[in-house]
């Protein structure tokens, strides 16, 4: 079932998004080559076309983030909501299939700017010259780091994912929170949201104030003394960082879903 | 026949004498199959339960005959038919009599009127 | 266990106002049933708690003996008084999606019967009008084999020979396992069709008996309800 879930979900996201993307896609390669064709490439056209770029860019971005709340808010909590939850599916699921879906556009829409921009400074010049020094630099990171290279790139994958997910479960269980109310839902959602970020942040406070965690602050502060502490260091902030997404997460995962099974009220 | 159904007797009531309508006026001759119970509630527009139930109370008073593997079917027995007919009619009868009662009308007046029409309708 | 659906003592409030006040029902299997009641008398209310939109206050629903949940929304088919399709998805779509998570429906029958009202299977739903949508949504409530059918208000908004055709449907899928509730305010358009009527007002069950035997004491269904529901 989770299956079939996740099918339409991104049937009807990708409805939205994809044609942005492919936009992107284009504009890159629409001001790439008006630039090889105008020579100096600092001139009006390639200006221009720079400019729609960016806007379609930051676009994106935008409307990755409001489809996901749209999807949530409307598939779940407005009149597809008799649809969707008379579906013999547990709540968990649909809350589970959105936010992975979500997470899948997240990461897509950086994978998309990211070739967008290969595709705009795709030029022998820029290619023969800036991205083999990049290549370099990160083998000469690999070397100095070792077999922790392997660990860091996990970590690294594992923290943006775990913040992902963190900044969607929020704004779910703001959402479901908003729903609780029965007039100003959207109001209520927002203070909601407001009142989990205030709480996110004084938990993160009161942990800093640990013992270990203090130890930490000192070794910060004496950054530098050497590149295993360094290293060491890294590590423990990075689990750090990922158990605190992933605890806050899982509690904001179990507050939507309460919310949705239990005090569900479809207008 | 159109199906007139009132909404103040029992439908299954209604039901019965509209097919025992149907039965006795030839629409349904004898020995002619039945259309099933869902057909027939979807033609009258009722409960499939009350349809049932109709055909149940028709096939009680022998108008109906119901076989183990081929549905329902009109009984073949004139008899029976014949006995039929003879109660409706005297139900209309009676319930002629009685109006004509609360008119006023006296057995002789009656029977004069009956017969002065059975002449007239009959050219 | 032969009754399809039970309500024992249920009650639900919002806050202060009491939506349904200690109800008490046995419904059993094979029986067209109307659920009728003027607006706000909680019909909606008990509709939504029969398919888990809702949790009782307390007392409890059951339905074929269980209490609703993903297994209760196998057997209950339930076609609600607002439109809840997709707009974006075409009729093939929407069939497909039925399909994908009903195991009891019939994508057969949902073609059949569009075909019979004449609409075209590859529109999209956001170009149909509201009483299309309409249609469209009772094909697909009833292109399933539920065990029972729960309709909030399915010939309100539709024109009378498309109410017949409603009608019509429902004594065609008959069968003597399942059960139709029928939830209207419309009664002299629903009465042949019904076994037994629930009167139900201000939250409370007022009158629960068999059609045959309100019409033995010489009332139509709907002059019975005009009686106890007198301004």
């Amino acid at each position: 079932m989770l299956g079939k879930l996740l099918k339409y979900e991104l049937k009807a996201t990708g409805r939205t998004l994809l044609p942005i993307y492919a936009a992107l896609l284009i504009s890159a390669a629409v001001t790439k080559f008006i630039s090889l064709f105008s020579g100096s490439g600092d001139n009006i056209p390639t200006f221009i076309s720079a400019f729609l770029y960016i806007l379609i860019l930051v676009g994106m971005f935008v409307m990755t983030f409001v489809v996901m709340i749209q999807r949530f808010n409307r598939n779940l909590l407005s009149d597809e909501g008799y649809l969707m939850f008379t579906l013999p599916v547990e709540t968990w699921k649909h809350i589970v299939s959105k936010l992975l879906i979500a997470i899948f556009w997240n990461v897509a829409s950086f994978v998309v700017t990211f070739a967008s921009i290969i595709v705009m400074t795709y030029d022998e010049i820029f290619v023969e010259g800036l991205w083999p020094q990049i290549a370099r630099g990160l083998t000469e990171l690999a070397l100095v780091l070792g077999p922790d290279s392997c660990l860091v790139i996990l970590e690294i994958i594992l923290g943006s994912i775990a913040c992902m997910v963190f900044g969607t479960l929020i704004i779910y269980a703001s959402i479901a929170l908003g729903h609780l109310s029965n007039r100003h839902r959207t109001m209520a959602s927002l203070g909601a949201f407001l009142g989990l970020t205030a709480f996110a942040q004084i938990l993160f406070a009161c942990l800093t104030l640990i013992p270990n965690v203090r130890v930490l602050q000192h070794y910060m502060d004496t950054l530098q003394e050497s590149l295993q502490t360094s290293i060491a260091l890294f590590h423990y902030v990075m689990w750090f960082t990922i158990g605190f997404f992933a605890f806050l997460s899982v509690g904001y995962f179990l507050i939507t879903n309460h919310i949705l099974s239990k005090r569900l009220n479809l207008e | 026949m159109p199906w007139d159904l009132k909404p103040d007797r029992p439908i299954y009531t209604q039901l019965v004498e509209h097919i025992e309508w149907m039965i006795l006026s030839g629409v349904y001759p004898p020995g002619a199959k039945l259309p099933s119970v869902r057909d027939l509630a979807r033609e009258a527009s009722v409960n499939p339960n009350t349809m049932q139930r109709a055909l149940a109370q028709l096939e009680e008073d022998g108008l109906i005959i119901t076989h183990r593997t081929s549905g329902r079917s009109i009984t073949e027995d004139s008899e029976m038919i014949q006995k039929a007919r003879i109660r409706i009619a005297r139900e209309q009868v009676s319930e002629f009599l009685e109006k004509m009662k609360k008119l006023g009308f006296d057995k002789k007046e009656i029977l004069s009127i009956i017969t002065g029409m059975i002449e007239e309708v009959g050219k | 266990m032969n009754a399809i659906l039970e309500c024992k003592g249920l009650t639900k409030s919002f806050g202060s106002k009491k939506a349904l006040s200690d109800v008490n029902l046995t419904i059993e299997r094979g029986q067209i049933v109307g659920l009728l009641g003027p607006n706000g008398s909680g019909k909606t209310t008990l509709i939504k708690l029969a398919n888990a939109l809702l949790t009782p206050t307390s007392g409890e629903i059951r339905i074929a003996g269980m209490k609703p949940g993903i297994d209760t929304k196998k057997i209950v088919s339930y076609l609600p008084e607002r439109n809840y399709l997709n707009d974006w998805m075409r009729v093939h779509d929407i069939i497909g999606l039925f399909r994908d998570f009903y195991v009891d429906f019939k994508p057969e029958k949902a073609y059949d019967m569009l075909k019979r009202l004449n609409i075209n299977a590859g529109d999209k739903l956001k170009t149909m009008s509201k009483g299309t949508k309409e249609k469209v949504q009772l094909i697909l409530v009833m292109s399933r084999e539920a065990e029972l059918y729960l309709l909030d208000e399915p010939i309100g908004g539709v024109d009378p020979a498309a109410r017949d055709y409603i009608l019509e449907t429902i004594i065609s899928n008959y069968n003597p396992n399942a059960t139709v509730i029928i939830s209207t305010h419309l009664i002299a358009d629903v009465e042949k069709v019904l076994d037994h009527a629930i009167f139900i007002r201000d939250g409370q069950v007022v009158l629960s008996s068999s059609v045959d035997a309100i019409r033995e004491q010489g009332k139509s269904v709907d002059g019975l309800f005009r009686e106890v529901f007198r301004c």
